[in-house]
């Protein structure tokens, strides 16, 4: 009798774990399923259709992948943004390291500096883009500063004028957003190292290993998960590059397509030409682009980092 | 050398924003001035942006206020909910739905502009009355990556710490309310910081979905005014400066909290 009584008590403590959690999950799991996973098949359904202000007409296939990349300026779009992602990933991973290991030291301040190396993070794009427009300026902040210590850029291009020359805007953007970035990178390298045991940093020194060794053959392995991290976090932002873009160059990646990013492509023949059906396509194709570079930086760093940054 | 470093960067880093605020206080002329205090200082461009332009900071600072207010509530509440049940209830098909969570991180938000923007057009939200800001709230209202932040922490909090309620007969929910939700403080706390800056800074959705400027958040109105206003900087750098300082005074308030949870979650492993 009393081992019949635990035992429904089990049954409905199990009855009603599975009702709760159906219940909890109900609600998440709808807007999930409504709003990610229906939305992206969604996605490659219109991306086979002629579909205009007065939606879908005519079921074309893969012409408008086709289109796309046959398209001078889409594979523009593609170039500019894998050339400035393939920059900025680095250098802004490599920047985001090199601020982890000054302020991890133990010094005075460093939580002072912590703060303010976050700080261009923090701000939003919109603002600091335009803040950058203003200090890159032809007789802005910067060209000020060259000036001022030797460098005249006024006779050298377009009157010194960054973003709007061909040839610099997406350096610029690039220099802007390993700045604005190295920040949010900085934190996940400190919350890393501040795991590593510093008996292995020690154990070498005692070995009489070099300040080079131990850095290059015991911090950066031991750092592995935050390279995977910070390196694949990096590169599927820098693919969206869209904000940076749009506030510097307009809508059509001015000067010249060199702002032309895939992200601005896509929202120009969405909501410029009304192409809806053409635009989805270079949605998909943007999701195959990232999702092959996160798998293949899956390989590249191997299956622990997956498991490191459980 | 070692200190010259670092007050180089923060130099870098710091610089830039007194310029902008130094430039909201310049008069036009001596805008390009490469003096940081300014000669004649005026808060006419603050006055501009308070009262001349259309919509004015007030309405702007109120729609990024709101929307951001909103999302956060939403993807707490969410988050709470689905992390605790994937982290701790038992009921089929559990791993399954969790994996279909997962692979909702890696569906960008830019393959999601066509096919939402056209799924909202269906809904009549996008257009100029109250329920544009429903469009918003629709497309930012769960995150995949606030679900899994939330389940990898309750995974964390200790079984023990349930055990002694479970022998008083409390039952899952209770569990979630009186033991989990509590013990969370930290993750909820990060979730509602990171997610009000992500909203408050995003110029993405806005630009695509709200259609009045009487909609407008902060960043959809710098890149508007940005356009309209071409050299006049001042009004543009005083509206920087404004959109900035409320993200500036919830980093210094909340700024441990993060790190708290960064540490912990990679502490687990």
């Amino acid at each position: 009798m009393q081992s019949s009584k635990k035992h429904s008590y089990r049954l409905s403590r199990k009855k009603s774990e599975i009702l709760v959690g159906y219940g909890f999950i109900s609600i998440p799991m709808a807007l999930f399923l409504f709003l990610s996973v229906g939305i992206f098949f969604y996605a490659i359904y219109i991306s086979t259709y002629d579909w205009g202000l007065i939606g879908p007409t005519e079921n074309v296939g893969l012409d408008n992948y086709r289109r796309a990349l046959s398209d001078p300026i889409f594979l523009k779009a593609i170039r500019n943004s894998l050339k400035y992602a393939l920059l900025v990933v680095p250098i802004q991973s490599a920047l985001g390291l090199f601020l982890a290991l000054l302020v991890n030291s133990k010094i005075k301040g460093s939580k002072f500096f912590r703060s303010a190396f976050y700080f261009p993070s923090i701000a939003s794009s919109a603002a600091i883009t335009t803040l950058f427009i203003f200090l890159m300026a032809p007789d802005g902040v910067f060209n000020g500063m060259l000036k001022f210590f030797g460098v005249d850029v006024s006779n050298l291009f377009n009157q010194g004028a960054w973003l709007s020359d061909s040839r610099t805007a997406l350096y610029s953007i690039i220099g802007l957003n390993a700045w604005t970035t190295s920040g949010t990178m900085m934190l996940f390298y400190l919350a890393n190292l501040q795991t590593v045991d510093s008996q292995y940093r020690e154990a070498a020194i005692t070995d009489g290993a070099s300040r080079r060794q131990v850095f290059w053959y015991i911090t950066m392995p031991l750092l592995k998960p935050a390279h995977f991290f910070v390196v694949t976090t990096g590169m599927i932002g820098a693919l969206q590059l869209y904000d940076q873009a749009i506030l510097a160059g307009g809508a059509d990646g001015s000067p010249d397509y060199s702002l032309m990013t895939m992200v601005l492509y896509i929202y120009n023949a969405c909501f410029r030409k009304f192409e809806f059906g053409y635009a989805s396509a270079i949605g998909v194709i943007l999701f195959v682009i990232i999702f092959s570079l996160t798998i293949l930086q899956k390989f590249i760093f191997g299956s622990s980092a997956w498991r490191g940054e459980n | 050398m070692f200190y010259s470093m670092l007050i180089f960067y923060s130099v870098i880093t710091v610089v830039p924003f007194i310029w902008s605020v130094s430039t909201s206080i310049k008069p036009s002329d001596e805008v390009y001035q490469s003096n940081l205090i300014p000669e004649n200082p005026t808060v006419k461009a603050y006055a501009t942006v308070f009262g001349k332009i259309q919509p004015n900071f007030q309405t702007l600072f109120a729609n990024s206020l709101f929307i951001a207010c909103v999302v956060v509530v939403l993807h707490l509440i969410f988050a709470a909910l689905a992390g605790y049940a994937f982290a701790r209830l038992r009921f089929p098909g559990r791993d399954a739905l969790f994996f279909v969570v997962l692979g909702c991180m890696m569906v960008p938000d830019q393959l999601r502009l066509v096919p939402m923007y056209q799924l909202l057009v269906k809904m009549e939200l996008i257009n100029t009355g109250p329920t544009n800001y429903l469009a918003i709230f629709l497309v930012k209202a769960i995150s995949a990556a606030d679900v899994f932040l939330m389940r990898q922490y309750f995974l964390t909090i200790p079984r023990e710490l349930e055990d002694a309620a479970k022998i008083d007969g409390a039952g899952p929910f209770q569990l979630f309310s009186k033991i989990m939700l509590p013990n969370a403080a930290p993750v909820l706390a990060t979730i509602a910081i990171m997610t009000f800056q992500g909203t408050w800074n995003d110029l993405f959705w806005p630009s695509i979905v709200l259609q009045s400027p009487n909609h407008w958040t902060l960043p959809f109105g710098i890149l508007q005014f940005k356009g309209q206003f071409s050299t006049d900087w001042p009004p543009i750098m005083a509206l920087v400066v404004l959109s900035t300082i409320p993200i500036l005074a919830l980093y210094t308030f909340g700024q441990r909290y993060i790190i708290n949870v960064q540490l912990s979650s990679s502490v687990k492993g």
